[in-house]
């Protein structure tokens, strides 16, 4: 697949109407489908010619039919090349936030409306580096396809999907029609959780009176399973003595002041932002795992203490936003 | 549609770059096959031997052979061609050294674009094959190769699923079908331009049969067994009858004892003169030949001109093209069936007419002097001479399988064998008017030929060809003789053909009836009469054609320019015709559907698009809060209630479709 010329100059943009992101389902008229002869396409024109000299040099009638029958087949081959990519509808899926450094992972489905069969059509990202792989696909007649394409992430933040490119040479090889596409999709990255960070900072600042740890032991009584409890919580004498085998919790009671909370503010204030973003989002990996309830405050983002995917979540889109424009 | 590709996946249980490559091994064998015939075995052996392995390591999955081995059977193959043809350039070895070259390079390929290069030899290859035939099997071979070849290519494309064989097929068939008319149009109306654009090399018209420019006995006897197509007439007064069908071609006035030859000649200054009361016009559609001799009928009263070629008509009434015959031509003649030629000749002219070579034939000369002797006037001695050919006592014998003669040829024939075919009789009668002192020529060409009731062209074969005697009569000028109708007058009222009755086949073992109303016989017609078509309208489609065809449309005097321009609008509308059913978006949306987004264009050019989670409900309550004009959004919430209604209340097809023009009125009032 050969590389396109560079898209970042105006005169390109306009030519290939690079717009901006849109918005929902596109469908990818004939205005959007590119085409143009592929290498071999061209080595395929230079046969023609010398057909066409020979047929002319020796009075060859079926040389000469035998030449437009070719030349014929390449026209086809245009058609079906740029059939076999437009009227194609693309639409956005799902994209899942991912901590930077990790791969971006953007669903896109691409729908088949037509009678025919679609083959052979590659697709990827068209600005990022060039060890970037295509993927190819097949969409048969009135289904759809689903493609997973992924990009590496290095700041925390919105990350939109970089422009796609769908190509295809399907079905001769000859000619190559290809269109662009921007879809509105973008992906929150979180920051980096800090490696081997620090201890959950546990006890650390609240030396009030002690109970701040101990407050978790304090035993209230016991009440039904709700999700996110952590695993610790659960009270496994009474669930074994229960009928149902239900699942039972102990509620615990402490004083706030003794739960974990992880704020921003307390962390070193030489320390660089960045670094303090990924640290709070180790801590919050770190306390999710453990089933601890953590309070979460980013300057003035409070969030109560709680455990679970909901408030994870949360936690770390807000420290992925931090200072960013949403 | 999923389920049915990955069982066929499994169908399929070759492996798919295997199949792909036995796909793309068929169709180069079926591109190579109509080669073995012309090219020499040695290559067709090799070809098949090394096709055989390049199968079998696909077959087996084994390892391509490396470079260092193949090179030296490239250099092998290519000190072969060089020793069998001499060269490695020119017509036949290129198309061998070609043929090599798709072999070898099946045996290397290996990555995505040697396909390609394979591809491309093929396709040339086809092309050469035309050197050697354009026949209609020629043609649908070459098609089925295209096809074959197409669809191989066409595998190698697919990344994912690769759909069974007969799809792929179809799907090769698909493009052919597309590109059909294309096809057509570009053969009648690409501007045709008369080659050859550069010399062609020596061997481009080798192996051609026809009639030569000498006559040796024996090789009009070795045309006679060919059944190829001299030419083809197509008569446009009423056919003469079949003993006045003598086509002219050589005149030959030289004997050396055992050869006719021609004297080589000046052009006529003067117009053939004649006698004229009955004229035919005609139409000849000539084979290709290594000659450049015209045909006419006895005797020629115009000189037809060719393209490039320019022709001239000599005084002893042969049609001569500078240039030998090499492609099939078309030109229109007219003659004159009765005529005087020369009635008034001089001696001077007649003189090269009387010659005989000295020292042959002494019987010969004595059996003339007696004659000349003993009979008063030259029609007698020629009345005489023809008696003795065809006198039952005399056992002379019409045959293609004539015995040897030795040096004194004509005494042996008339005195010791009595057995020859027309050349024989031709040129010994030649020789005993000129041992009288009558002047007298050889003449060669066809005579008689095949009516074909399909078409109602008159058919003249090789097997056709005939050698008869002129004579000079004072007052009457050249005068037609034929001494093979004395000994076989059946030859002249029919043909060789029909003179033997029945045609053996398969060595005589079978022989079958060929009648003239015979199933066979009307088989073989019907199939001339659909070759000649081919001949006259895919073969023979010369510039020359094209613009008469054109003229026949109404375009007169066309220009190349404005053909290539009339070419590429007619491939334009083709082209169209097949892409914009391809294109066209055949959205069939609900029509309350097409409403519904008619009113959300009109409100995102008002400013207030919906946004795209929103339902027309909670649009609806959002516009309702906008700027709009009372009296818009009135409509608006009408028409959006009625939209509801009818979308979602429980109503047949009719009555939804009915609230159509009451939705759209709703939708004409906001403003």
């Amino acid at each position: 697949m050969s590389r396109s010329p560079s898209l970042r100059q105006p005169a390109a943009r306009r030519l290939f109407r690079l717009g901006d992101a849109e918005t929902g389902e596109v469908l990818l008229n004939q205005r959007r489908v590119f085409i143009l002869p592929t290498w071999a396409g061209l080595l395929y024109s230079a046969m023609l010619i010398v057909l066409f000299l020979t047929s002319i040099n020796y009075n060859l009638s079926l040389g000469f039919a035998l030449t437009f029958l070719l030349g014929a087949c390449a026209l086809i081959d245009m058609h079906l090349t740029h059939r076999n990519l437009a009227q194609l509808y693309l639409s956005p899926g799902r994209a899942h936030a991912v901590f930077a450094g990790e791969e971006a992972r953007f669903e896109l489905h691409l729908l088949n409306r037509r009678k025919h069969d679609r083959f052979a059509i590659w697709i990827g990202f068209l600005d990022t580096d060039a060890s970037r792989i295509d993927h190819a696909t097949d969409i048969p007649a009135q289904a759809s396809s689903t493609v997973a394409l992924s990009t590496s992430t290095i700041e925390r933040g919105w990350l939109s999907v970089p422009r796609i490119r769908l190509q295809t040479c399907f079905p001769l090889g000859l000619m190559r029609a290809w269109a662009y596409w921007r879809p509105d999709l973008r992906v929150l990255v979180y920051p980096r959780p800090e490696e081997h960070a620090p201890p959950l900072p546990l006890a650390q600042g609240q030396k009030m009176d002690g109970r701040g740890v101990a407050g978790h032991e304090d035993f209230a009584g016991i009440r039904p399973y709700q999700s996110g409890d952590s695993p610790r919580q659960l009270a496994w004498r009474q669930i074994a003595r229960s009928d149902h085998r239900a699942l039972i919790a102990k509620q615990f009671e402490g004083g706030a002041a003794s739960e974990l909370a992880l704020d921003f503010q307390r962390l070193p204030q030489a320390m660089d932002i960045e670094l303090k973003l990924s640290r709070m989002a180790a801590w919050v990996l770190a306390a999710e795992m453990r089933g601890l309830p953590y309070a979460f405050r980013l300057r003035d983002l409070y969030f109560p203490p709680a455990v679970g995917p909901a408030h994870q979540a949360a936690c770390l889109q807000a420290l992925a936003l931090h200072e960013r424009s949403t | 549609m999923i389920i049915s590709h990955t069982l066929s996946t499994k169908a399929r249980p070759m492996s798919r770059d295997k199949a792909d490559t036995l796909l793309l091994l068929l169709a180069c064998v079926l591109v190579l096959a109509p080669q073995a015939s012309h090219l020499p075995i040695w290559i067709s052996c090799t070809g098949i031997a090394l096709l055989l392995w390049r199968s079998w390591i696909t077959f087996r999955g084994n390892r391509m052979p490396p470079l260092w081995f193949l090179l030296p059977i490239a250099a092998l193959s290519m000190g072969g061609v060089f020793a069998t043809f001499d060269t490695l350039f020119g017509r036949d070895a290129g198309v061998a050294m070609l043929a090599l070259l798709l072999i070898l390079k099946l045996l290397e390929m290996r990555a995505r674009r040697d396909l390609f290069v394979v591809v491309f030899l093929s396709f040339f290859l086809l092309l050469t094959n035309f050197f050697y035939s354009q026949s209609i099997l020629t043609a649908v071979l070459t098609v089925a190769a295209v096809i074959a070849m197409l669809s191989a290519q066409l595998s190698f494309q697919y990344t994912g699923v690769v759909p069974p064989l007969r799809q792929r097929l179809r799907s090769a068939l698909f493009i052919f079908v597309l590109a059909a008319p294309l096809t057509i149009i570009l053969f009648v109306l690409f501007p045709r331009i008369q080659g050859p654009l550069w010399g062609l090399p020596k061997d481009a018209n080798a192996g051609r049969t026809g009639l030569s420019d000498s006559m040796t006995p024996g090789n009009i006897a070795q045309l006679a067994l060919s059944r190829e197509v001299a030419f083809r007439v197509k008569f446009l007064d009423p056919l003469p009858s079949q003993q006045r069908l003598y086509w002219r071609a050589v005149v030959l006035d030289q004997f050396d004892g055992r050869s006719w030859t021609r004297r080589p000649k000046s052009p006529s200054a003067a117009p053939p003169s004649g006698n004229v009361r009955t004229f035919v016009h005609y139409q000849i559609t000539q084979e290709p030949g290594s000659q450049p001799w015209l045909f006419a009928l006895d005797m020629p009263q115009s000189t037809p001109q060719l393209v490039d070629n320019p022709v001239t008509l000599t005084p002893d009434m042969q049609l001569v093209s500078r240039r030998a015959i090499d492609e099939r031509v078309r030109y229109q003649l007219t003659s004159a069936l009765d005529y005087a030629l020369e009635p008034d000749a001089s001696p001077e002219r007649l003189k090269n007419n009387l010659l005989l070579p000295i020292g042959y034939n002494p019987m010969t000369l004595r059996f003339a002097a007696a004659l000349h002797r003993r009979l008063h006037n030259d029609a007698q001695r020629i009345q005489a001479v023809l008696d003795f050919f065809g006198g039952k006592e005399y056992n002379f014998v019409y045959t293609l399988q004539p015995p040897l003669l030795d040096r004194n040829s004509v005494d042996d024939f008339l005195f010791r064998t009595r057995a020859g075919f027309c050349e024989h009789y031709a040129g010994a009668f030649v020789v005993l008017m000129r041992a009288m002192g009558i002047p007298a020529r050889v003449v060669t060409g066809y005579q008689g030929g095949q009516i074909n009731p399909v078409d109602g062209f008159l058919t003249v074969r090789q097997s056709d060809a005939h050698a008869w005697a002129e004579v000079w009569l004072p007052q009457r000028g050249w005068v037609r003789v034929d001494p093979t109708a004395a000994v076989s007058p059946d030859r002249i009222e029919r043909n060789v053909d029909a003179a033997q009755a029945s045609e053996p086949i398969l060595g005589g073992l079978i022989n079958m009836d060929t009648g003239r109303d015979s199933l066979l016989s009307r088989l073989r017609f019907r199939w001339d009469a659909i070759n000649n078509g081919w001949n006259q309208w895919v073969l023979n489609y010369t510039p020359e054609r094209q613009k008469n065809l054109l003229r026949s449309l109404g375009f007169d005097n066309i220009g190349w320019q404005t053909l290539a321009l009339l070419a590429a609008a007619a491939g334009a509308a083709i082209m169209l015709a097949i892409g914009i059913p391809m294109l066209i978006s055949r959205s069939r949306r609900d029509p309350i559907e097409r409403v519904y987004a008619a009113f959300c264009k009109r409100m995102t050019r008002y400013g207030m698009p919906p946004h795209l989670y929103e339902g027309p409900r909670s649009y609806g309550s959002r516009l309702a809060s906008s700027s709009l004009p009372v009296d818009s959004k009135h409509a608006v919430e009408q028409f959006l209630a009625l939209l509801e209604t009818a979308r979602y209340a429980a109503l047949d097809h009719a009555s939804r479709i009915a609230l159509l023009p009451q939705l759209i009125t709703l939708l004409n009032r906001i403003r």
